[in-house]
């Protein structure tokens, strides 16, 4: 048999490909919150808060080709309304995050209202402003009673009962004996649910209408408005979607670690940075792109954290990096982004793609012939 | 009246920094056309140099011309290594890059001289601040109607006018001035009548990178610390700085930067109660975005013409 195999959309093999992928990333799914440490199972939460965020960023700068690097204000709108939620008004943690969509959904609408005259660059400029006004704008005095200034707030999270954890999802507890006492894998299993609401909006835009509409902006706006595409009305719903999704991890945050400081890392403009970095090192403008970068991301600065001390680097490694009492996750991930943007500017993904190209060819099935008997045609040299 | 007069002079040196930053902006967009997003994060690791510099005993004079030179160099082989083969794919990838080489040389900083606040942290340190070019003394300052001002704020604007004067007549006077706007306005055809466009790009980015880095000096004299987010707000008031004086003109970039600094500093100083320190940054914001709705090439840009 000769490379590469062909496989026919929709055949038995291609069913049996995706059947096995998508049985495995559940049993993945399954095993980490049961078997996993209980390290992996913070890592792996983490990372689902970035794997949302760089996620709703793709629907807007890798399927839109509007750049935004104002995104660490809208988690941070999630982040905020969750922690004032909870503690200015006693609401329970899960009720905020419905409303911190809606507030983010706002905002962003509002901020899609320039980027109808703005484009490229210059409206990178506007959003990172956006981005720097957001830390500023929580520590304002004239909202200090409510955002309680730089002193941040605390307290943000759930009320546990240490000693028999009932975790106030309307007095059901589906998920707290998985582990016993922990509630780590409660909060993995949020996360995992909130990517998976971010992905299926995603993936329900992008195979829309709207998607295409989405792509021929990106591709060519005045093109896609002589088309019949209504630019302002796209623009606001997509910004406003995005903004919303990326303040939904941002609840999560503000729920898990129970205090809210405006200067954390992913509020400031360090987080924007590292969700479009997440993104394009995963894949822009694809759906599992932000995915892999923040599986890739989280495994990085994980397994580097603790190389400021150099006894701990890797042997092989060390004279590389012993120099320095930094710790060089982050480093490393940039210099990563620099070289994929040499030879593979589609990510991660895009890496996939050619490799995966090489051995199997997926032809897809021929339009409107749903009804007519399968009749082997010879796949197209290419 | 002298309140007035030391707010206008305190905003006209934190101009004065914009301006520097804001020129390397648009020394890059008018050779290239892109948008150097890693600007202040060159311009801050010229600026640890000249600090480590210091640290090995160079006076602080020859150590700025040093960091000037570890810019120029930073500056022209980013072009060379990565916008130049980059650019060929698409302009969205030298975005990328740059903020990539933003992270990178954030990382960087932290990486060489410790991720904490310099020079305060450093242990044995020779200095006990961050040498100011300037003299910087609380006593060094002269009385205009009633305003102190000081040396430093004086010394500060004569050299962004002297910076931004030198360019003016770089690029009017001499050949390399018009190969760089030859390049700007047309690089196909310069590159047909003899332009060595390849150098003229890597010296505008190396030049770009210089300034920014005598700006970050400048800046690091005035705070008298330095730490890796030095330059975050720095870089955002320098593009609005750029934005606001047009992106292709150099002259608006001086102008538009110790505008942003005066109107900054005047906001700041009269609506304490409502902008203070920590909304200045918001006044940014509204500058670039104001400008940007009602007059997107700038005061002093040349406005494009979109071709369908």
């Amino acid at each position: 048999m000769s490379l590469p195999i062909h496989l026919r959309s929709g055949g038995l093999p291609s069913w049996a490909i995706r059947v096995g992928a998508t049985l495995s990333v559940a049993g993945l799914l399954l095993w980490i919150p049961t078997h996993g440490s209980d390290s992996l199972i913070d890592t792996c939460t983490t990372a689902t808060m970035l794997m949302a965020a760089a996620m709703s960023l793709n629907l807007l700068l890798g399927f839109t080709g509007q750049i935004s690097l104002g995104h660490s204000a809208f988690f941070g709108i999630g982040v905020y309304t969750t922690a004032i939620g909870v503690t200015r008004w006693g609401w329970s943690p899960f009720v905020t995050l419905p409303v911190a969509f809606a507030v983010a959904f706002v905002v962003g609408v509002l901020v899609s209202l320039p980027a109808l005259r703005i484009k490229g660059v210059y409206l990178a400029l506007v959003t990172l402003a956006l981005g720097l006004v957001f830390p500023a704008f929580v520590k304002w005095p004239k909202i200090e009673w409510l955002t309680n200034g730089s002193r941040g707030l605390d307290k943000t999270g759930f009320k546990f009962n240490k000693a028999n954890p009932t975790y106030e999802l309307f007095g059901w507890n589906p998920w707290g004996n998985l582990r016993g006492q922990n509630v780590k894998p409660f909060y993995f299993w949020v996360g995992v649910s909130i990517v998976a609401l971010v992905y299926l909006v995603c993936r329900g835009i992008v195979k829309s209408r709207m998607g295409r509409s989405l792509v021929a902006i990106r591709d060519n706006s005045t093109a896609a408005a002589v088309m019949g595409v209504n630019l302002a009305v796209t623009k606001g719903i997509v910004f406003g979607l995005s903004a919303a999704m990326c303040a939904l991890p941002g609840s999560l945050s503000a729920i898990r670690t129970g205090t809210v400081t405006p200067d954390s890392a992913l509020l400031t403009v360090a987080g924007s940075i590292t969700f479009l970095v997440i993104m394009v090192v995963g894949g822009s403008g694809s759906l599992w792109g932000p995915v892999l970068g923040a599986v890739v991301y989280q495994f990085i600065i994980e397994r580097t954290s603790g190389w400021s001390d150099p006894n701990r680097i890797p042997g092989a490694v060390r004279p590389l990096f012993s120099w320095s009492d930094v710790a060089p996750g982050s480093g490393i991930f940039a210099l990563t982004l620099i070289l994929l943007m040499f030879f593979a500017p589609f990510g991660i993904v895009g890496l996939w793609h050619k490799a995966v190209a090489t051995v199997v060819t997926v032809v897809p099935k021929p339009a409107g012939t749903a009804s007519v008997v399968h009749q082997e045609t010879a796949p197209p040299e290419s | 009246m002298a309140l007035f007069l030391q707010r206008l002079v305190d905003g006209l040196s934190e101009g004065s920094i914009y301006a520097l930053l804001a020129l390397g902006l648009v020394i890059i967009y008018r050779g290239t056309g892109h948008l150097n997003f890693a600007q202040g994060e060159m311009a801050l690791f010229s600026t640890y140099a000249v600090y480590q510099f210091g640290e090995w005993g160079v006076p602080i004079g020859l150590a700025v011309l040093m960091g000037m030179a570890v810019g120029f160099v930073l500056g022209a082989g980013t072009e060379v290594v990565l916008v130049r083969p980059i650019s060929r794919k698409s302009p969205f990838a030298v975005f990328i890059v740059t903020i990539g080489l933003f992270q990178f040389l954030n990382w960087l900083d932290g990486a060489l001289w410790g991720g904490q606040q310099l020079p305060s942290s450093a242990m044995g340190s020779k200095q006990g601040k961050f040498p100011s070019l300037f003299p910087n003394n609380p006593t060094d300052y002269f009385n205009v109607f009633g305003a102190a001002i000081k040396w430093q704020s004086f010394w500060m604007l004569v050299l962004v006018l002297v910076i931004g004067g030198g360019l003016y007549v770089m690029f009017n006077y001499t050949k390399l001035g018009l190969a760089m706007r030859a390049v700007a306005s047309n690089s196909e055809s310069s590159k047909l009548v003899g332009i060595r466009t390849g150098t003229v790009l890597m010296v505008s980015w190396g030049i770009a990178a210089a300034v920014g880095a005598l700006g970050g000096v400048v800046y690091a004299g005035l705070t008298t610390n330095v730490n890796q987010s030095l330059m975050f707000s720095v870089f955002i008031y320098a593009a609005a700085a750029a934005t606001l004086g047009g992106f292709d003109s150099p002259g608006g970039a001086v102008v538009g930067g110790l505008a942003i600094g005066v109107i900054q500093n005047l906001v700041a100083g009269y609506a304490d109660e409502w902008v203070g320190q920590q909304m200045k940054v918001g006044v940014a914001f509204l500058v670039i975005l104001a400008v940007l709705l009602l007059r997107p090439a700038g005061l002093f840009g040349t406005s494009k013409v979109e071709r369908v």
